[in-house]
């Protein structure tokens, strides 16, 4: 089996994962933080890079999270945990996949289209879950360049319109407003749940540990860069831009002489986002897997992916006009579910290495 | 054989996987494939909204595929009105009166009539468009003098499309020649809902072109559903933007002449050939600027205080006199003459802070700067600020040598 090496997980943790966040991200926070949101959104990425630096540092044994966790807890343990993982997997992807669903509706279309014209992302999305999440690290080496050349695009564009100053009076949203930006947009931010799947299919390079949230936070300084820009822009009608990064770049006087030449960068960014809506759904067929299928069986992440994108295109469709409640739900209502997967679980993670260990000293 | 067919086999899921991803941007991307059914669909170039006693009239400017018997170029258009109780109704109407479907992607002005502007909020005009996640925020906006469905169904004489010839002197080049003060939905809706509460638009008015003689109208037509194409009986017009309508809460509150609209160009700093007139003893003289440097500096470390900045390089343009060939020659600016234009711009600026003043209307965005620099000041000053603050003017104007 192929492993993701070093400088894929980079290229993953840099431009691939920051990506996900342009599309509502930036919106929200600007509804709970106005001119704060940079503050909201440096928690969620600081804590993320700290948990994804311990998670790293337990990639370093090779093992995968199903054998941990059946080193540790046993068969049955390992598989009530590895399915409790699928569920939230498969609950992280319902919004970005909403998301990108009316990000596509509404930037690439003129009127409304059929729903038929999002449901082939399914196909897509069904054959990418069937695969080994390992595969992702070719994907990574393509996407990286592609998410860069975009975002680049996209900020040189949006550059000239921008007002710095608009992010003044620094503070002004308050304290409880940035906590609860940063509680109530924390589902954006399960990439250590990623990475936790992702065990024992890194290959480990000495300094991962702590190169990876230092990629990780260069991506975030990208995002930041971004949500400066887009303040920058829109100030106090932020709070009314979805779909951010496909409008910022359009003010640009080279697209008043050369037409929409920013949708080039539009696209790529969403050519990436792609993969990035199908990664949680993916990383749930995994743990599917690691619990319940042989190393080398195909047929059950095949049916489990048909499965579950099935069902998620029934969701998308269910929830297109009531988005705005799942985001209430998911955000605000159940805002304490998002931690205890991306921060408290990873967080805990190295444990299962202490135990490993233990055990393995018993036994000798 | 079966080598073979393994191999094959092999080889499927990466051919699947390209033809996967190849639908995938096909349907994703494809943007219904650029078609748009213009058989079916209003391709709306302007929008004019006024606001009467029975409601809103919405006089949309639609762009018409040329017969083959016009010869010139540019766009033909023909103008459609609808009312109704808001602007969305009257877009229904629209739809109802023609069948055609109102895309406003394009649509590129945003006109509102000079009473409906006066009346009140005019956010209330505005809304449809700002929610309108089909419309461009970065069309123009503007009042037209009168009603905005005759300037719409006026005959442009440079245009077969008036509202293309109004989007004309909007054009860059016009901007920094300092005549017009521009602006775009998106930026006067982010100055209305600032600490500013404040905004700009350019206003436009018409005149007739009568054998070389221009007298001021407020626009011609005859309104309702009409088209421009068989308006043999309409004379024809050339537009003006060069007067500024200032809007506080919404709601026009008065109206920069020519001089004072060049004078806040000025202030921007985006001034780039523009000139202006000095009087030199009795003669009028033409100054242009080759270089503008301009802002308004606020301080709000004790009081507040406002500072207006203009910084021009000039050189001298024309003179309604005849001049000595040295003179034309060298084309520098006398000493006397500079003193003359800082004091022509220092009283235009005295001016328009006086107007500003009467008219509550923060058009330089004193309370914005000021919320920046401390909300909590902000919130002590901001009710009194614009009729209290003192303001310098600090005009240097050097000649090219």
């Amino acid at each position: 089996m192929n492993k993701i090496s070093s400088r894929q997980l980079y290229f993953f943790l840099a431009a691939v994962a920051p990506v996900g966040k342009l599309i509502l991200l930036p919106v929200t926070l600007a509804h709970y933080a106005a001119n704060d949101l940079l503050f909201p959104a440096a928690i969620n990425f600081f804590l993320q890079a700290g948990v994804i630096a311990l998670v790293l540092l337990l990639a370093k044994n090779g093992l995968s999270l199903g054998e941990l966790l059946q080193k540790t807890f046993g068969k049955i343990g390992a598989k009530i945990i590895l399915t409790i993982f699928f569920a939230f997997f498969f609950y992280a992807a319902l919004c970005p996949l909403i998301e990108q669903k009316l990000f596509v509706q509404s930037i690439f279309y003129d009127t409304l289209p059929s729903v038929v014209t999002f449901s082939s992302f399914f196909i897509f999305s069904a054959y990418l879950c069937a695969k080994p999440l390992s595969s992702y690290g070719r994907i990574w080496d393509i996407l990286a360049p592609v998410a860069f050349v975009g975002f680049v695009g996209i900020i040189a564009l949006a550059a000239g319109n921008m007002d710095f100053g608009a992010l003044n009076p620094v503070g002004a949203a308050g304290i409880e407003k940035i906590t609860q930006g940063a509680a109530f947009t924390n589902y954006w931010f399960f990439d250590s749940a990623i990475l936790l799947t992702l065990l024992g299919k890194i290959e480990y390079k000495r300094g991962m540990a702590w190169k990876g949230p230092l990629f990780y936070l260069l991506g975030a300084a990208a995002v930041m860069l971004f949500l400066a820009v887009f303040y920058g822009i829109f100030s106090e009608i932020a709070v009314r831009q979805q779909f951010a990064f496909a409008k910022i770049g359009k003010y640009s006087p080279a697209v008043g002489i050369l037409g929409r030449i920013d949708y080039l960068f539009v696209f790529a960014l969403s050519l990436v986002m792609a993969f990035y809506s199908a990664l949680p759904l993916q990383a749930g067929i995994d743990c599917l897997r690691q619990a319940y299928g042989s190393p080398a069986g195909k047929l059950l992440p095949a049916l489990a992916s048909v499965a579950v994108n099935i069902i998620m295109l029934v969701l998308t469709v269910f929830f297109d006009y009531r988005f705005a409640e799942v985001r209430r739900f998911v955000g605000e209502m159940l805002f304490w579910v998002f931690p205890i997967f991306t921060l408290l679980l990873p967080a805990l993670s190295p444990l299962l290495k202490l135990r490993v260990r233990k055990r393995e000293v018993k036994t000798s | 054989m079966n080598n073979k067919f393994s191999r094959f086999l092999k080889t499927v899921p990466m051919k699947l996987w390209v033809i996967l991803v190849a639908v995938v941007f096909f349907s994703f991307f494809s943007n219904d494939f650029g078609l748009v059914d213009i058989q079916k669909s209003a391709i709306i170039l302007a929008a004019g909204i006024d606001k009467g006693e029975e409601g809103y009239r919405l006089t949309t400017q639609i762009a018409v595929p040329k017969g083959t018997d016009r010869t010139t170029g540019g766009t033909s258009s023909v103008e459609i009105t609808g009312k109704g109780e808001t602007v969305s109704d009257c877009v229904v109407d629209i739809y109802a009166l023609t069948g055609w479907v109102p895309k406003f992607v394009f649509c590129n002005l945003l006109l509102i009539g000079e009473d409906t502007a006066k009346e009140a909020d005019c956010m209330h005009v505005l809304d449809f468009f700002f929610r309108n996640e089909y419309m461009p925020d970065s069309c123009f906006v503007a009042v037209s003098q009168g009603s905005a469905e005759e300037m719409l169904a006026s005959q442009s004489a440079v245009d077969d499309t008036s509202s293309l010839a109004i989007t004309r002197l909007f054009s860059n080049a016009s901007e920094k020649s300092g005549r017009v003060m521009k602006n775009t939905l998106r930026e006067f809706v982010i100055s209305y809902y600032g600490p500013s509460e404040s905004g700009f638009m350019p206003f436009v008015c018409s005149f007739e072109q009568e054998s070389g003689t221009g007298t001021e109208s407020s626009g011609g037509g005859q309104g309702g559903q009409n088209s421009n194409g068989g308006g043999s009986q309409k004379k024809e017009k050339v537009y003006c933007v060069r007067r500024t309508a200032l809007f506080k809460n919404g709601r026009m509150a008065s109206i920069l002449n020519e001089e004072q609209t060049f004078a806040c160009n000025l202030v921007k700093g985006k001034v780039f050939s523009g000139s202006f007139v000095v009087d030199d003893n009795g003669k009028p003289v033409s100054i242009t600027v080759l270089d503008n440097d301009g802002g308004v500096k606020f301080e709000t470390k004790t009081t507040p205080k406002a500072t207006l900045t203009v910084k021009l390089t000039v050189r001298l343009l024309n003179r309604s006199t005849p001049s000595s060939v040295d003179d034309v020659s060298l084309n520098v600016v006398t000493p006397e003459l500079l003193q003359k234009a800082e004091d022509t711009i220092r009283t235009r600026l005295e001016e328009v802070f006086a107007l500003l003043r009467e008219t509550g209307c923060d058009l330089f965005q004193l309370n914005r700067s000021l919320y920046r620099a401390s909300k909590a000041k902000y919130e002590e000053w901001k009710d009194t600020l614009l009729a209290t603050v003192p303001a310098e003017f600090d005009i240097k104007i050097k000649s090219t040598k």
